[in-house]
């Protein structure tokens, strides 16, 4: 039983009404919501749908992370940013409009890289880290930290008109080291907006669902989406007896 | 043995379709893996990141069975 001091105020029930009346959601989904404290790393395309979705789905705390200042290529799909952002650091524009979209939102703007070094202290405290990151080695610090914190990792990767969209639960589920090889595409990946909308905005379910505690979601498993021949695939992944992150543990 | 590789994007350009605009039909020696039939195309195991069939994910080391569509992705890390 929620304290009276923590349940849903009237701002709430209005500004998550329709969400509230769903048969699977209700006053504890919402409160889960509220309470969680999510890491997104990256705050490009990827970033940009998760942020809006988490922010405007009334997550509470979010950490954004993001070395970079917004520039006019941006533009096709960081839907975050507006033109007037252009030369603006990223997670410093961004905080300011997810406040405007939800001011109860507290919103940690975090200019910097997610390294070897630091990505566990960063993680820690998190109840969730959402992949928004631009290259696979990035994604492998950020999966390797993830399972040294013990917290779930929302993968999402674009390039073109395709993407890819897993929940990685530490340590039940085969890790992204044990299904991505390290072949580095070049950077930066022609990319189509809207694929990234569509895969951030996937990811954005994911954490969704992971942190209220409904449905059935990714674990375990890998969405692959051809935007081109409009075809999705949802595989089956396994562990690698042999992978450096997390078949020892 | 026949097998049916399926993919998009530039690996179409690379494995040139023949069956329909998405899948190359290959006959090869039996007991290839999917590495060993991507060298026969000249395709550079580098522009494949891995396969699926039957609804799993296969490393690149997986042999095909006669008749089987595997599709191949692309490294895809853009975000
Ligand atoms: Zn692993």
């Amino acid at each position: 039983m929620t304290p009276p001091d923590r349940r849903l105020t009237p701002d709430d029930r209005e500004r998550f009404a329709r969400q509230l009346e769903l048969p699977e959601w209700g006053d504890a989904a919402q409160e889960r919501l509220r309470d969680a404290n999510v890491f997104i790393a990256g705050a490009g395309g990827l970033g940009s749908a998760v942020a809006l979705y988490l922010t405007a789905a009334g997550v509470g705390r979010i950490t954004l992370a993001d070395p970079d200042v917004v520039e006019l290529s941006n533009l096709n799909r960081q839907v975050l940013y507006t033109t007037k952002d252009a030369g603006r650091d990223k997670v410093g524009a961004a905080t300011d409009r997810l406040v405007s979209l939800n001011p109860s939102a507290a919103i940690t703007p975090l200019r910097e890289r997610v390294d070897a070094d630091s990505a566990p202290g960063l993680l820690a405290g998190h109840d969730i880290a959402i992949d928004c990151l631009d290259t696979l080695a990035a994604r492998f610090v950020l999966n390797r930290a993830s399972f040294e914190v013990g917290i779930p990792m929302v993968y999402g990767a674009v390039a073109g008109f395709t993407g890819h969209v897993s929940l990685i639960e530490p340590p039940e589920t085969a890790c992204l080291e044990c299904f991505v090889p390290r072949k580095e595409p070049p950077a930066p990946a022609p990319v189509l907006g809207c694929t990234a909308g569509l895969i951030g905005t996937l990811q954005a379910t994911e954490a969704v669902k992971r942190l209220a505690g409904v449905g059935e979601t990714l674990a375990g498993r890998l969405l692959v989406v051809d935007g081109l021949a409009m075809r999705c695939d949802v595989l089956e992944v396994q562990r690698d007896p042999a992978c450096p992150v997390c078949s020892s543990r | 043995m026949i097998v049916y590789l399926r993919s998009g994007g530039k690996l179409c350009d690379l494995l040139k379709p023949d069956v329909d605009e998405y899948t190359r039909k290959v006959d090869v020696a039996d007991g290839l893996s999917i590495e060993e039939i991507l060298a026969t195309l000249g395709v550079a195991p580098v522009m494949v990141a891995f396969a699926f069939a039957d609804g799993k994910v296969k490393r690149l080391d997986y042999v095909p069975a006669d008749g089987e569509t595997v599709t191949l992705q692309s490294p895809v890390a853009g975000g």
